[in-house]
């Protein structure tokens, strides 16, 4: 590790920085929606069938 | 918060991002590009200090406040998402020590002092899973966590100040005066703010699924 020039340009850093950023954003989301469909009683396809497997 | 909101949250730490390594200058006196760390480090382990303040406040509240277990809910994802950022406030120092002082761990006060932080409220959640009964857990939980009220302060603020150092004075100094290039600062407040509305974000959800997951659990031994 050196705190020299960054390889490849500093603008690679801020789109991978971005990338990482959007995809734990969207992530929340996501995971926003379904906590609020399960809040209503309304689980997903997914999540029922594991609940149905469990019963 | 409201889709709307969090797009703007979105927003905000994009321009954070972009502020930190195209608009904020170099610092002086550190090698290459590494001060631009500092605009993730520095929200993260400031962000790390909101939340366990706020798990001891949660906690006062359930002590005090009737016992209701929204509180110890909300001051058990308050530790665990205070841990979160503090391992990324720690590994993000680390980072920056291995270029500045050419090791990732060099016994510095600061990085004693956030490690004590992070053994003491993973003290907590070690005494959380320790008891069985819900009640007793709480109780002795909450107790631990307003103890956290002093303790947090302490080790974030007064252990760096009252040792010598090797890292670089705080954006509030010694001296209790601010010595940071105002455009650093304008970023570093930005990225503070951002991760602060983020945590609470994340602190909502969180709880909300752990509320969900008792529910059913409930449910389950109901049946």
């Amino acid at each position: 590790v050196t705190g020299g020039e960054v390889e490849g340009g500093i603008g690679w850093v801020v789109a991978v920085n971005l990338i990482v950023w959007t995809g734990l954003f969207l992530y929340l989301l996501r995971l926003r929606a379904r906590v609020k469909d399960l809040e209503n009683g309304n689980a997903s396809p997914k999540l029922g069938a594991l609940q149905e497997n469990k019963r | 918060m409201k889709t709307a909101l969090a797009w703007l949250l979105w927003l905000w730490i994009a321009v954070v991002i972009l502020g930190a390594f195209l608009y904020a200058p170099l610092a002086k006196g550190f090698l290459g590009q590494s001060s631009r760390i500092l605009f993730f480090h520095v929200p993260m382990a400031w962000t790390s200090f909101v939340a366990f303040i706020a798990a001891g406040i949660s906690s006062a509240r359930y002590l005090w406040g009737g016992r209701d277990p929204r509180h110890d809910r909300s001051a058990r994802v308050a530790v665990e998402l205070g841990m979160l950022f503090t391992i990324l406030a720690t590994v993000t120092g680390a980072l920056w020590a291995r270029i500045m002082w050419g090791a990732y761990w060099n016994w510095d006060p600061r990085q004693i002092s956030i490690c004590m932080a992070m053994l003491f409220y993973g003290a907590y959640l070690a005494l959380r899973e320790s008891v069985e009964d819900p009640d007793a857990r709480a109780r002795l939980a909450a107790s631990y966590a307003v103890l956290g009220l002093v303790v947090a302060p302490f080790l974030y603020f007064v252990v760096p100040r009252i040792t010598f150092s090797l890292h670089p004075d705080s954006v509030v100094n010694a001296r209790g005066k601010v010595d940071v290039e105002s455009h650093m600062l304008q970023v570093l407040l930005l990225g503070s703010l951002g991760f602060n509305v983020l945590y609470f974000w994340m602190h909502n959800i969180q709880c909300r699924l752990a509320a969900l997951s008792e529910r059913r659990d409930a449910a389950e031994e109901g049946s």
